[in-house]
């Protein structure tokens, strides 16, 4: 416990350690003030036409199936449908009907739909009277911010790991990993120390963004509270391997780099994509695959999918610090030999 | 003069070998080339919509052959489950019933209509295509310039700070206060390694993923671009690493820069989402000259001015940052 007192004690003199635990927490406000990101227009059409060029019950047409913006001249709608982030279908009136113009390098649906649009355009009174059946979709996200939230909070529970490795790259470097060798501390006592610093801060900060985030009933916020500490828990336990892995600063920055690009990688693939099957179940190997699916469980209100990914967690904590402690126990007593 | 720069040139060279930089960047091309040409290229495809249409006394004669006809209502129910971007067609009533999975909704209305006119078809004309780029170049460009710009700012910068922290933390910087050297030499030797690595860098990036042809045609205008962001982003790790304590403190700095200057850019620069403010980024610039290099767009000289004098800026800063650091030890 001693100990324990001792950790705490360096890092609230720490400032900057303190801040990086409330970058996430900023991110997160941000984020709940910048909620009008509108991301459901990524899949829409847009068309561009030319101003006074076709009739306003054409340009209302058009509207139906995306926005449309209207240009001054030809070389502004032609700049506009070649700027290669975006996907602007050009519409250029053409006697009753239309012509479209494309970029070509746009994915294969939207060349599809510029090459179809004047035939829509022609059938459009048959198009009004059919009929149809809407299904709601399973598990597909209201909108893109959805995936934010939880990507910011796997930020969040990512802090304690690189706080951790940091930490021990640090006092490898500065000797202090030697004098912990020979102290009478169990691999269990040391685990615990080293995680509990990075453990804390790294769940206070993800429920902190929670709380800005998210609002729920109790029972969701129990099954919540679950996932964040199991995976800042895990989050701590990488930081560890992290930690005693690399040799120096150098080092560590590039392990903690390829960590947080498959941390956040993954899971947003993932989600974005729609993996299933088994492929779905090797993604688990990494630990904010399961946090990430369980936040966004929650926050669809499916508590049966986030009690799964709870005991996915449970078994990471697990396997990792069992993992740990028995890397650990063996260069220490090598150690000892030579001695 | 020219002896003393490539004595200390060499000196740094072999620091960042011992510091396993350079291995470092031949890691992550190989990284940034294997997802390129094994991963991203796959996942950048969007089909037509899948139209599934249950026909069982065969009324559509018409139907275009994009229409695929299920045997029963359940297997069209199992279809779209699985693709629920596809649309299904019911015409065992009589009239045609149209059966999706709910999404956007302008995105709705334009699947439905396209179904719809898939049962009698009519020619379609082809759009006027005003572009050069296939789809499969563009998103070579796309992805090459969004890693080339992301090992830049983001790896390589935290790259460059951990090496001279290093050195600050050895003394390496207060030891040139006393060597008979020209004060600039020490920076002028930093930024040139930097750049001669970001530069070979950009090139094998570009060669590699954007394809030898391709790639060589856009080269030039490439290196330009990267030679901009490699000197802002090598001396602001310089600024860094003399004013901040020690890493610890600059992981924070960088992390300031990871979340909130690299992720509006990517989305403002990328896809359709555009926000009002991006205008005021200075990020946002750099990345869309980068950008506008790759996709052959003319760039406007104002934006050459204007990073002609960040740099100049950034420069004097480190420079005055730099003297008051060995100012310490004389």
């Amino acid at each position: 416990m001693r100990g324990l007192n001792y950790q705490l004690k360096s890092v609230l003199r720490d400032k900057f350690c303190l801040m990086t635990f409330l970058l996430p927490i900023l991110a997160a406000v941000a984020l709940d003030f910048m909620g009008s990101i509108d991301m459901s227009s990524l899949g829409e059409l847009h068309f561009g036409v030319l101003e006074h060029d076709l009739s306003p019950q054409t340009i209302t047409w058009l509207e139906r199936y995306g926005p449309v913006s209207s240009y001054e001249t030809p070389d502004r709608l032609t700049a506009a449908i070649k700027e290669p982030s975006t996907n602007v279908i050009g519409v250029e009136a053409d006697g009753d009907s239309f012509k479209t113009s494309i970029a070509g390098d746009e994915l294969e649906i939207f060349q599809q739909a510029a090459a179809t649009l004047p035939v829509l355009y022609e059938r459009r009174e048959e198009a009004e009277q059919a009929k149809i059946l809407m299904l709601k979709r399973p598990d597909i996200l209201e909108s893109m911010q959805g995936i934010f939230i939880p990507a910011v909070m796997i930020v969040a529970m990512f802090m304690g790991c690189t706080f951790n490795a940091m930490n021990i790259i640090s006092e490898k470097e500065d000797g202090v990993a030697f004098v912990n060798e020979i102290l009478p501390m169990t691999p269990g006592q040391y685990i615990l120390q080293k995680v509990v610093v990075g453990f804390l801060f790294g769940s206070l900060s993800s429920i902190v963004t929670v709380c800005i985030c998210f609002e729920m009933s109790w029972l969701v916020f129990a099954a919540m509270l679950a996932l964040i500490l199991l995976s800042s828990f895990v989050a701590a336990l990488i930081g560890l391997f992290i930690g005693r892995f690399s040799e120096g600063l150098m080092i560590g920055v590039v392990y903690i780099k390829i960590v947080m690009l498959l941390f956040i990688a993954v899971p947003l693939v993932c989600a974005l994509i729609g993996v299933s099957g088994p492929l779905a179940g090797i993604c688990n190997i990494v630990p904010s695959q399961p946090a990430f699916d369980g936040i966004m469980a929650l926050s669809a209100g499916d508590i049966k999918t986030a009690v799964k990914d709870i005991g996915i967690l449970a078994v990471h904590g697990i396997a990792w610090s069992a993992l740990y402690i028995l890397i650990q126990g063996a260069p220490v007593k090598a150690h000892l030999h030579n001695l | 003069m020219r002896k003393s720069f490539l004595a200390l040139f060499k000196k740094d060279c072999r620091m960042l070998a011992s510091g396993k930089f350079f291995l470092m960047a031949i890691g992550f091309l190989a990284l940034y080339t294997a997802y390129v040409n094994l991963g991203y290229i796959r996942f950048m495809q969007m089909p037509p919509y899948n139209v599934y249409l249950y026909d069982p006394a065969g009324t559509q004669t018409e139907r275009s052959s994009l229409v695929q006809t299920v045997p029963s209502m359940k297997a069209m129910d199992t279809a779209l489950l699985a693709d629920a971007n596809g649309v299904g067609l019911d015409a065992s009533a009589g009239d045609v019933r149209v059966v999706i999975y709910t999404g956007a909704k302008h995105v709705d209305r334009h699947r439905t209509d396209y179904a719809l006119s898939l049962l009698h078809p009519s020619d379609s004309r082809a759009p006027a295509v005003l572009g050069r780029n296939t789809p499969k170049q563009k998103a070579r460009k796309e992805i090459t310039c969004e890693l080339l710009f992301f090992e830049l700012a983001a790896v390589g910068f935290l790259g460059i700070a951990a090496v001279l922290f290093k050195e600050k933390g050895m003394g390496v910087i207060r030891v040139h206060a006393i060597l008979p050297l020209q004060r600039n030499l020490f920076l002028l030797s930093k930024l040139a390694v930097f750049l001669l690595s970001d530069l070979i860098f950009a090139a094998l990036l570009t060669l590699l993923n954007v394809g030898l042809e391709d790639g060589g045609a856009v080269l030039p205008a490439v290196l330009i671009q990267t030679a901009i962001l490699s000197l802002m982003m090598a001396l602001v790790g310089l600024l860094c690493a003399l004013l901040l304590k020690d890493f610890r403190q600059f992981t924070l700095a960088y992390l300031i820069i990871a979340v909130f200057a690299a992720t509006p850019v990517f989305l403002s620069a990328n896809t359709s989402v555009k926000f009002d403010w991006i205008g005021y980024h200075p990020f946002y610039h750099v990345y869309m000259g980068l950008k506008n290099a790759y996709f052959e767009t003319a760039i406007s000289p104002i934006y050459y001015v204007g990073s002609t004098a960040a740099i100049a800026f950034l420069f004097l800063a480190v420079q005055f940052a730099f003297r008051r650091e060995i100012g310490k030890e004389v």
